[in-house]
């Protein structure tokens, strides 16, 4: 609260603790696009008040000063002085005060009238204060985006060399379909590296899924049996870039690959109510429910991450109702269940 | 309409010699121009016609997009079709009046595609003469026991080619009627009919499920049976079956 020196003790109305409090509130709330942002005349209004000041200035680094109350003419060299030195300024009815964010300047609170040190620097922390408050938020926006898109499974180098592989040996022998392999490998590497937004659509999704089992069809031969069954109606339904194939690429390494047998993997897409039901199913191996478990906790070993990375976004962009379901028992296959709303605000495929 | 007369562009050799070769293994193609660059294709456009122009869209000194800008104000322009790398390009190709733009490296069963496009938006003439003044074969007259019935359009889900005769698929039967597939298709198209095959004629609203088999065939399933789907027409299907059930074809009144 405002501290009085003595002298200065005159007869001015304390304001009391909520109105306080909600001016204070209302100040760092005005304060987050920064100085110079639109709410920063109101925050001058409000400190203004709270010091019960003639006038205060809120300087930012750059741009124009922003006043509440009659600019004083003689800020300008006071507030020079205070972003040269970093310390505080006075003089002439005027004192002004450096504003720091996270230690750095930000700039300079200056207020004139009757008010003591104490309290304008007081309000000068509390500017500090809120403005870093409105960093961190934004940063932290920018931080979600950012790990949402670093959880995006890269394409696997084992798949990559196996399909060039693949498609070096048709070259020769069956140029025709070297060619249309080739063109499967484009497909999947453009989706794969698609850098235009974070939300494709199942359509899009599906058309990745079928140049993925293509190429995996040519690598693993009649080993591989796969079905895919889609309703179009779920086709427009949009959904984070890679939510699905992962989970297919998955059931075909884990189900039939690694396995060593002769495998049969089921996708599956349809519209129940407001939801869409994907399931990814194997015929494979199999897993013990409590590694399951396990892996979806993110403990399971490095090669399971694209179940965590897929079940986590899920739940990051439909919330914590809409995670991966795994259905699956030693020897008895394994099976992905993956919910999502069919119109979600804010999830618009580019 | 004659074989078309087409102009590929693009500045990386290879691509444009890979274009080229499959353009002139098209049929329906009489010519194939070249031109590495804009300015190239620019003086050949001026010093000829042509029916359609393959255009790259990144390329130096003046890209695809600023290239199309110009030949859209020419007098009888060519149609214009865009090979991009990218497809964050195909809003902006749209934009620009392109009527298809195709991923690189180019496919021959989409470049077949494409080619059909071009093929119908030039072969409805003039745009003022686009949709058939007649709605023609709403109903299709079928001989049933020396008696004539009609068959209505919206109740076929798809239709099959055998010799000279299609039988159209119903919930209430097959129907044997005598009319050519391809002239079917003429008059059933504007209206929801795509060919997915060289014998196959489907209503896309009637599509229950999209299935790939074991093989990596794929099938169009409907409540009165399956339609095979060939390779060539895959890509067509999906697209109109997104566009279907984004205007909401599927729900609810389904067929």
């Amino acid at each position: 609260m405002v501290a009085r020196w003595p002298g200065t003790a005159r007869a001015r109305p304390v304001p009391d603790a909520m109105a306080v409090l909600a001016v204070g509130r209302g100040v760092a709330a005005d304060l987050r696009g920064g100085l110079d942002g639109p709410g920063a005349g109101a925050a001058a209004r409000g400190l203004r008040r709270l010091l019960g000041a003639d006038a205060v200035g809120l300087f930012g680094l750059d741009g124009d000063p922003v006043w509440a109350g009659v600019p004083a003419d003689a800020a300008g060299p006071l507030v020079a002085q205070v972003l040269r030195t970093d310390s505080r300024a006075g003089g002439g009815g005027l004192v002004a005060i450096p504003v720091h964010a996270r230690l750095e300047l930000a700039g300079v609170l200056v207020v004139a009238g009757d008010v003591a040190t104490s309290g304008a620097r007081e309000a000068a922390s509390w500017v500090g204060e809120a403005l870093e408050r409105a960093r961190l938020e934004s940063s932290s926006d920018v931080a979600e985006q950012a790990e949402l898109r670093a959880l995006r499974a890269e394409i696997s180098p084992h798949f990559v060399y196996n399909s060039l592989t693949v498609i070096a040996s048709f070259v020769r022998s069956d140029p025709e379909r070297a060619r249309d392999l080739m063109l499967d490998f484009a497909q999947y590497t453009r989706h794969n590296l698609a850098r235009h937004g974070d939300y494709t659509t199942v359509a899009g999704e599906f058309a990745a899924i079928e140049a993925y089992l293509a190429l995996a069809r040519a690598v693993l031969g009649d080993r591989l049996r796969v079905q895919v069954r889609i309703a179009p109606e779920i086709l427009p339904v949009a959904l984070p870039y890679l939510a699905l194939q992962p989970l297919v690429e998955n059931a075909v390494r884990h189900g039939v690959e690694l396995a060593g047998t002769i495998g049969t993997v089921l996708v599956a897409g349809q519209a129940e109510g407001s939801e869409c039901v994907i399931t990814v199913e194997d015929d494979g191996p199999g897993m013990d429910p409590a590694y399951a478990a396990a892996v979806l906790a993110g403990k399971g070993n490095p090669g399971s991450l694209g179940l965590v990375n897929v079940d986590r976004r899920m739940r990051t962009v439909f919330g914590p109702a809409y995670g991966l379901v795994v259905e699956t028992a030693t020897g008895a296959g394994t099976k992905v269940v993956l919910r999502l709303p069919r119109f979600q605000p804010g999830v618009v495929a580019q | 309409m004659t074989g078309m007369k087409v102009l590929a562009v693009d500045d990386v050799a290879p691509a444009l010699d890979e274009l080229r070769r499959l353009l002139l293994e098209s049929p329906g193609v009489d010519a194939v121009a070249t031109a590495g660059d804009a300015l190239t294709a620019l003086r050949l456009l001026q010093a000829d016609t042509f029916d359609v122009v393959f255009l790259d869209v990144s390329m130096p000194a003046m890209d695809g997009m600023e290239l199309a800008a110009l030949v859209a104000r020419m007098t009888d322009p060519p149609v214009i079709v865009f090979v991009t790398a990218f497809e964050e390009h195909a809003a902006a190709a749209y934009d620009v009046g392109a009527l298809d733009y195709l991923l690189k490296p180019v496919g021959a069963e989409r470049l077949a595609a494409s080619l059909d496009r071009v093929r119908r938006f030039a072969g409805r003439g003039d745009v003022t003469g686009r949709a058939p003044a007649v709605d023609a074969l709403a109903a299709v007259p079928v001989e049933l026991g020396g008696r004539t019935r009609f068959v209505r359009r919206d109740d076929v889900r798809y239709a099959e080619a055998q010799g000279d005769y299609v039988r159209l698929h119903t919930p209430s039967g097959a129907h044997l009627v005598r009319i050519p597939i391809s002239r079917l298709e003429e008059h059933w198209r504007p209206v929801g009919f795509v060919r997915v095959h060289r014998s196959y004629l489907l209503a896309v609203p009637a599509v229950r499920e999209l299935r790939s088999d074991i093989a990596g065939g794929l099938l169009a399933h409907t409540d009165v049976g399956d339609v095979p789907v060939s390779r060539r027409h895959g890509r067509e299907l999906r697209e109109l079956l997104l566009e279907a059930a984004t205007r909401g074809a599927f729900d609810g009144g389904r067929r």
